[in-house]
């Protein structure tokens, strides 16, 4: 999604000359485009993380909306206290547009999975936390941010999914019934989709924005199951199970929680993510076999 | 505020800004009185050679002044008061219970461009206003950044410095306040960086080297940093504690707050300097 999402970007460089791209020597055959037509709203700035955060920093100072690009691994926990300093706490409206979530760089190793990113930002007040699990809602999200005028970390998973067909920052796509429901983000909403398609009792929330939640909303949406079982490729406390877990306190709900998650640091190689996937119990066959548990 | 008057040209001498520094350290126990008293100069230098008028008027082409050894707070305030972008009535809720005046320089205080404390952030964050003057064309409107000689350990400053070197960001101007202590112990016992100006010339900066309490020298020095074309690194060679007897080049006063005797034999002695005048 990170095509149409950089498609988007590139095409309001042309209309809103506040917007300013930057990256850190990445997006081969992707961002070379944004250099050679706006020289001067661009820059790579080598291999230097903390820099990129801090230089969008500045450029907000002169009114421009810098969005800073490299891989979720390198822009997130790197550069975690100037993300903090210079950009949460002046409320700058940079966005990190942070690509591959999960476990996208499988055989790359454990420097290189993304488990732990979106829930260290959540710590830091102000920052809104995209992932869009389709391209509709990915191709919509540059305006939505740009509208929006606050820090942003946009996790961008590989892979392009025309499904679901929403623009919303949620959607349920309800089961037959109110037994079990399944809150997913990313790439792992597919995995969910084709768990529903294999039992369709099953019912499925969509999640685009992780951070803030609409709380109220989603409890009232969670409330009728008996069942909600989190799935996520990151961490559980700090992810989206953490932040079901309040929503469940807040509001009473008295369903079964519970989550289907990554629960620890992997060593072992896996060719491609469905090697962890399988590991985790995260592929379709996992999750129907701990919904029969 | 009608006792604003913002100005080039400050309206007081370096001896009467540490006289006020020395008081806002004492009125609120505050420490960091070394850093604060070494960079005066480099501050008074720094304002006396950009329009004060449009920083305190927030106007969008206006200098970026960006204090990255942001524990220079007391300094920064009392130099911005004297040159009319602050009042000075400010001064004396300096650390204070429910002031905008914190022991780091704080955005919420007009006229201060960012928040630092961390170090090694607002030397980047200069570098990304130099860059975003030259995008929205005022490539010739300067940007300061003040860091400490200390703070040159931190790894972002080398990132900022070779960007800006490879973009020849010529309107970046840094300042080095190179007071020789780190935060516990001298620097050259913890990195041992000399020659500085060494350092900063292997990644393509233009150079000085000045005495960092000849105020004429440093603007001198800034001067001719912007007349090179290139952007540029004055390492301002400075007494940590300066003016302050029993505070001159000693460590502890990073952390030490002043007793009320220590003030006192303090600002006989900056009186004094102040008679010879």
């Amino acid at each position: 999604m990170r095509t149409q999402i950089l498609e988007v970007l590139f095409q309001r460089m042309r209309t809103n000359t506040d917007v300013f791209f930057l990256n850190a020597d990445m997006g081969i055959n992707l961002v070379e485009r944004f250099g050679e037509s706006y020289p001067h709203r661009y820059a790579n700035v080598g291999i230097a993380e903390q820099n990129l955060i801090s230089i969008s920093a500045g450029l907000c100072n002169l009114g421009f909306r810098p969005f800073a690009y490299t891989i979720s691994n390198f822009l997130i926990h790197r550069c975690f206290e100037q993300i903090r300093n210079d950009i949460a706490l002046h409320d700058y409206p940079v966005t990190l547009l942070g690509t591959s979530t999960g476990f996208d760089n499988a055989p790359l190793g454990p420097t290189h999975h993304i488990v732990d990113d979106w829930g260290s930002l959540k710590s830091i007040p102000g920052i809104d936390i995209y992932c869009p699990s389709s391209v509709t809602y990915a191709e919509q999200l540059i305006d939505q941010i740009l509208k929006e005028g606050r820090p942003a970390y946009v996790r961008i998973p590989k892979g392009e999914y025309a499904e679901p067909t929403s623009t919303l920052n949620y959607v349920i796509i309800e089961g037959e019934s109110k037994g079990v429901v399944l809150v997913s983000y990313g790439s792992l909403v597919q995995t969910c989709l084709e768990a529903r398609r294999q039992d369709p009792s099953i019912s499925v929330l969509v999640v685009n924005r992780l951070h803030p939640l609409e709380s109220k909303e989603l409890a009232e949406i969670l409330a009728p199951y008996k069942r909600v079982m989190v799935v996520e490729d990151h961490f559980p406390i700090t992810g989206l199970y953490g932040s079901v877990c309040e929503i469940f306190v807040q509001h009473g709900l008295r369903g079964r929680l519970e989550s289907a998650a990554p629960t620890g640091y992997c060593f072992d190689v896996g060719t491609s993510s469905d090697y962890f996937l399988n590991k985790f119990g995260l592929d379709a066959t996992g999750l129907l076999r701990r919904l029969r548990e | 505020m009608s006792e604003l008057k913002p100005r080039f040209s400050p309206a007081v001498s370096p001896v009467e800004v540490r006289k006020s520094v020395l008081s806002m350290l004492h009125r609120s126990k505050a420490s960091h009185l070394g850093s604060n008293m070494s960079a005066i100069e480099i501050l008074m230098a720094i304002y006396s050679s950009v329009d004060c008028i449009k920083i305190r008027n927030n106007e969008p082409d206006r200098s970026r002044v960006l204090v990255s050894k942001g524990h220079c707070a007391a300094a920064t305030y009392a130099t911005m008061a004297a040159f009319g972008i602050i009042p000075s009535s400010a001064l004396e809720t300096y650390h204070l219970n429910g002031s905008t005046l914190t022991g780091h320089v704080n955005h919420m205080v007009d006229g201060v461009e960012h928040s630092t404390g961390a170090l090694g952030h607002g030397i980047n964050v200069a570098v990304g206003c130099a860059l975003g003057l030259r995008a929205r064309g005022f490539p010739d409107r300067p940007v300061f950044a003040m860091v400490g000689d200390g703070e040159l350990q931190e790894g972002s400053i080398w990132e900022a410095i070779m960007f800006t070197s490879h973009m020849n960001l010529s309107n970046l101007v840094i300042l080095v306040d190179n007071n020789g202590i780190s935060s516990i112990t001298e620097t050259e016992k913890v990195i041992d960086m000399r020659p500085i100006t060494s350092r900063f010339r292997g990644f393509g900066m233009e150079t000085r080297q000045v005495d960092g309490h000849n105020l004429s020298e440093i603007i001198g020095a800034i001067q001719s940093i912007q007349g090179s074309g290139r952007p540029g690194v004055i390492v301002c060679d400075t007494i940590k504690g300066r003016d302050i007897p029993f505070a001159e080049r000693q460590p502890i006063w990073h952390y030490r707050s002043l007793t009320d005797q220590q003030y006192s034999e303090a600002l006989v002695h900056l009186e004094k300097l102040e008679n010879k005048e």
